[in-house]
């Protein structure tokens, strides 16, 4: 038929379930056919009853009771064929189901041979843990060579962290610039040139004692 | 099965559209404007009173007595003819092609005319293309793919009775399964009226 068709096969296995599934259908159909007799029959019976035919009615009735046997019958049978289809698709998935792990499995070991056996693996790990130790070693050598002065640079540093990371913190500086009015200003002035005049007082203060 | 008049007993009565009980309705207007929206409200009124009774097809003469295009209430009928006009418009591309005329004879015939009193007509409230996507969907769904599935057990099975497609002409599923064969979804095969598909 079409091109597409070519990856997608009608086996012949197909052809085999859709004969039994075909079977089950014309099981069906005729299930269908005597239901519709019997009740064709039913309403025979009724028919003669009404005309007080009783004879005729016991025979339909009694056609109608062998069809109703026929119908339990083929029940049996449909049962069987439903049950063999089922059997047959459940195979088929269980068909899939071996392959895929086979595939798994398959991938699975050429994954391990990647990794090239046990013996790898272990050799790999010791040498891992050569390296490790190796490094290890050079790290204490290095710490070792560190002077006395360069430790307690080290410790003095540290201690500056700690106050920092621990100790009060300082409140922000307010970011904008404050516009002093002319009087501010004067006042600020003044009081610049005091604190300046304080200063040196007590450096005079202070100079006799150093000389 | 043609003519499920029978089968629609059991559904819930059909709900005629208001302009079902309009005189007019029953006459087809010569106006080309009025005409057009007139062939559209008869279309889908057809459409959705087969989609309702689920009918796959017409046939003219014995539809015309049914409650589809003879109001008993207003004792107005459509004629032969303007049905027949109405259907011939449903299958041209205009009216969606909602309609196929089934030939009687071998040969195609191009017009109408050339039927019998009797013209017998699919009905396309799905098309063919639409009933093959439908089909789709529903292996998808139940998860059928890759299984043998017989054409009786589509329409007529048990699982399908809920699904829209069940009863459905077996002309018209061979025709919704063509298409999924075209499309590379299907494959049908077996022999002449006992055909499998199985869906990819």
């Amino acid at each position: 038929m079409g091109n597409s068709s070519s990856t997608n096969k009608i086996t012949p296995r197909d052809k085999a379930i859709l004969d039994l599934k075909v079977q089950r259908d014309q099981l069906e159909k005729y299930q269908k056919r005597i239901s519709v007799i019997t009740n064709r029959e039913k309403e025979i019976a009724k028919e003669c009853l009404r005309r007080g035919d009783e004879r005729s009615a016991k025979l339909a009735l009694r056609r109608k009771k062998y069809q109703e046997s026929l119908l339990e019958k083929t029940d049996a049978q449909l049962a069987q064929l439903q049950i063999l289809t089922s059997d047959v698709e459940f195979a088929l998935v269980q068909k899939d189901v071996l392959f895929g792990i086979q595939q798994g499995t398959q991938v699975l070991k050429e994954i391990h041979r990647e990794m090239g056996g046990i013996e790898n693996v272990e050799k790999l790990l010791g040498e891992s843990e050569e390296a490790r130790a190796y490094q290890e070693e050079i790290s204490e050598l290095l710490a070792n060579k560190m002077s006395n002065q360069d430790e307690d640079e080290v410790e003095d540093e540290l201690e500056a962290l700690e106050a920092e990371v621990s100790g009060v913190k300082l409140p922000e500086a307010p970011g904008n610039r404050i516009d002093l009015t002319e009087e501010q200003k004067a006042a600020r002035a003044k009081e610049r040139a005091r604190r300046r005049a304080q200063e040196r007082a007590a450096g005079q203060a202070a100079e006799p004692m150093a000389a | 099965m043609t003519m499920a008049t029978d089968s629609s007993t059991p559904n819930s009565d059909f709900q005629f559209p208001p302009l079902y009980n309009f005189p007019p309705f029953f006459t087809l207007q010569p106006v080309l404007a009025t005409r057009k929206s007139q062939l559209q409200s008869w279309s889908s009124l057809i459409q959705s009173y087969c989609r309702h009774h689920r009918l796959w097809t017409l046939t003219l003469v014995d539809a015309l007595e049914t409650p589809l295009f003879n109001n008993t209430k207003l004792s107005r009928r459509l004629s032969l003819r303007d049905a027949r006009a109405i259907i011939d418009w449903m299958t041209t591309p205009e009216g969606d092609s909602r309609a196929e005329w089934i030939p009687t004879t071998g040969k195609k015939p191009s017009r109408s005319d050339e039927y019998s009193e009797a013209g017998k007509c699919w009905i396309y409230w799905k098309r063919p293309e639409e009933w093959a996507s439908a089909l789709e969907e529903w292996v998808d769904r139940t998860g059928q793919k890759g299984t043998v599935l017989t054409l009786y057990e589509i329409t007529e099975g048990d699982a399908t009775r809920r699904e829209e497609f069940w009863g459905m002409d077996s002309t018209l599923l061979a025709k919704s399964l063509a298409v999924c064969v075209k499309r590379g979804k299907a494959q049908v095969f077996g022999a002449e009226g006992s055909e499998g598909v199985k869906f990819f």
